[in-house]
């Protein structure tokens, strides 16, 4: 089967994740994507989401923040400002993260950011669905 | 002849001072540790964004596009031309002194860039291939044209360049009589070019630095030089943004200190602004097909724009950050080496007094026995 490398790399952490994979499903500001491997020269902007990759007839979740994610035929590279394996998202801290996000938004109050907000709770959300823990 | 109490006492003071150093160097050396670990840590991320810049740059050259931050040099020097604009620029030093010449050379290196008038060869920056280093590029670019209505301030100054210490000198106003003709033709000058040019300083020495030369600083971050965070980086891209899309900038470059290893770091000067793509025609061979951007190349520019210059800033001040530790840990471990120096010569020093003591009593007590036969 054929492959395509992945690369994801993070300000703070560097390469988080580089291996070759069969295929990529992502989440650009556009909606889904699939990257196979061969893909045409792209550059979009990715939304807090979990990825999933699929090797060797399995399927992982990676969490990637929000960034930029570049595909060319041999190679994706994902731009993120986080990315989390599934090992590393501390639950309990997503939990309080969708709680917090969730009261502010309810509030509705014109003082918080909405939009910064927003982008916490999906976060929040993208991550405890790569944890694999249901939404409270 | 030298008191033996005073002796003491001072080897007890240098001995002191040296305990102090060697604290400084490990707080230092451990700092550094991290500092390395982040700077790291971080490069793959500033690789992996330079390479897709390059790319998008390379495939983005040739075509009539527009967009405010992108020009092709032809604009800029007809921008040039026109005069119009400022210069800002971003320094990035250290809040605290006792890491040898760390800060000074990195002021040194702004003033040099901030004075660059297009005559001087003597940087080995320009022999680097770093295609994305403009700004001198691009001052180059603008040797021997005249502008046609106000003059832009580096284009004011005709001296001829001289030395970097001739150059500090002048700034200072003061010196030797040699320099004090140049001081003068400084001075004058000096007023003419601060009018266009806006700073934001990183760490105290830089602000302290250039307030005293009544430079026009527009924003200075302290506490953070030795521990940079991603979200100052991305402040200052938000403000330099900002500036730049307001038209009041022309020409956003970078100063700081380059981290090669423990022992080398060299200052380096980079333009965020405006991007020229130019440059970026080495890798256009690589690149047969084009992109497709989702949902369009101007909302994703945009955004990777900025993206890209808060990378550059934060790798920067991670760079400068690992340089000044370095350089601190230098500094302190030279300085308790030199304090074990004094230490060893002052004793013996102390040993040869207290034998010259010894002697005469020697001397005396002999002398009086002999005295008494």
């Amino acid at each position: 089967m054929a492959t395509i490398l992945l690369e994801v790399a993070t300000p703070d952490k560097g390469e988080v994740y580089a291996k070759e994979i069969n295929m990529l499903i992502t989440r650009s500001i556009c909606g889904e994507l699939g990257i196979l491997p061969k893909h045409a020269n792209l550059l979009t902007e990715l939304v807090p989401h979990a990825m999933r990759i699929k090797e060797g007839g399995g399927e992982t979740k990676l969490f990637v923040s929000g960034g930029f994610m570049e595909v060319t035929p041999e190679k994706i590279t994902i731009l993120a400002d986080a990315a989390e394996a599934p090992d590393d998202i501390d639950v309990e801290r997503a939990k309080a993260a969708y709680k917090r996000a969730e009261e502010r938004l309810a509030k509705k109050d014109s003082e918080i950011d909405i939009d910064r907000a927003e982008a916490a709770l999906a976060r929040a959300k993208a991550r405890l669905l790569v944890k694999g823990v249901p939404i409270p | 002849m030298a008191n033996l109490q005073h002796i003491r006492r001072r080897i007890k003071s240098v001995k002191n001072i040296q305990k102090i150093t060697n604290a400084m160097d490990m707080i230092a050396r451990s700092r550094f540790n991290a500092a390395r670990e982040a700077l790291l840590s971080n490069l793959p991320y500033v690789a992996k964004t330079r390479e897709i810049m390059r790319r998008v740059m390379s495939q983005m050259r040739g075509q009539e596009y527009e967009h405010p931050f992108i020009k092709t040099r032809d604009e800029l020097i007809a921008e040039q031309q026109e005069g119009a604009g400022k210069f800002l620029f971003i320094v990035i030093a250290s809040d605290k002194g006792l890491a040898g010449s760390f800060s000074s050379n990195v002021l040194k290196e702004a003033h040099d860039t901030i004075e660059y008038d297009g005559t001087s060869e003597t940087s080995s920056l320009d022999a680097d291939d770093d295609d994305e280093n403009f700004h001198r590029k691009n001052f180059d670019a603008l040797k021997g044209i005249k502008p046609a209505g106000k003059r832009t301030p580096k284009q004011q100054r005709q001296m001829a360049a001289t030395g970097g210490m001739a150059r500090a000198a002048g700034h200072r106003g003061g010196g030797t009589s040699g320099a004090k003709n140049l001081s003068v033709a400084r001075e004058y000058n000096d007023a003419d070019y601060i009018e266009g040019i806006e700073l934001i300083t990183v760490g105290r020495k830089a602000t302290t630095h250039f307030k005293q030369r009544g430079y026009n600083i527009i924003k200075s971050y302290h506490g953070i030089s030795e521990r940079p965070q991603y979200k100052y980086a991305k402040e200052i891209t938000d403000l330099v943004m900002e500036r730049f899309a307001s038209g009041e900038i022309i020409d956003v470059t970078l100063i700081y200190t380059q981290f090669k290893s423990a022992i080398s770091c060299t200052p380096d000067d980079v333009t965020l602004l405006p991007i020229v793509t130019d440059d970026y025609a080495k890798t256009s061979a690589n690149l047969k097909e084009e992109y497709i951007y989702e949902p369009d190349v101007v909302s994703i520019l945009n955004d990777f724009l900025p993206q890209r210059i808060a990378t550059r800033i934060y790798g920067a001040m991670l760079h400068s950050a690992a340089s000044e530790l370095s350089s601190r840990m230098n500094a302190m471990s030279n300085a308790t080496d030199n304090a074990q120096e004094l230490v060893g010569r002052l004793n013996l020093f102390y040993n040869k007094v207290r034998q010259a003591g010894i002697t005469n009593e020697i001397n005396e007590i002999v002398g009086g026995a002999n005295a008494l036969e």
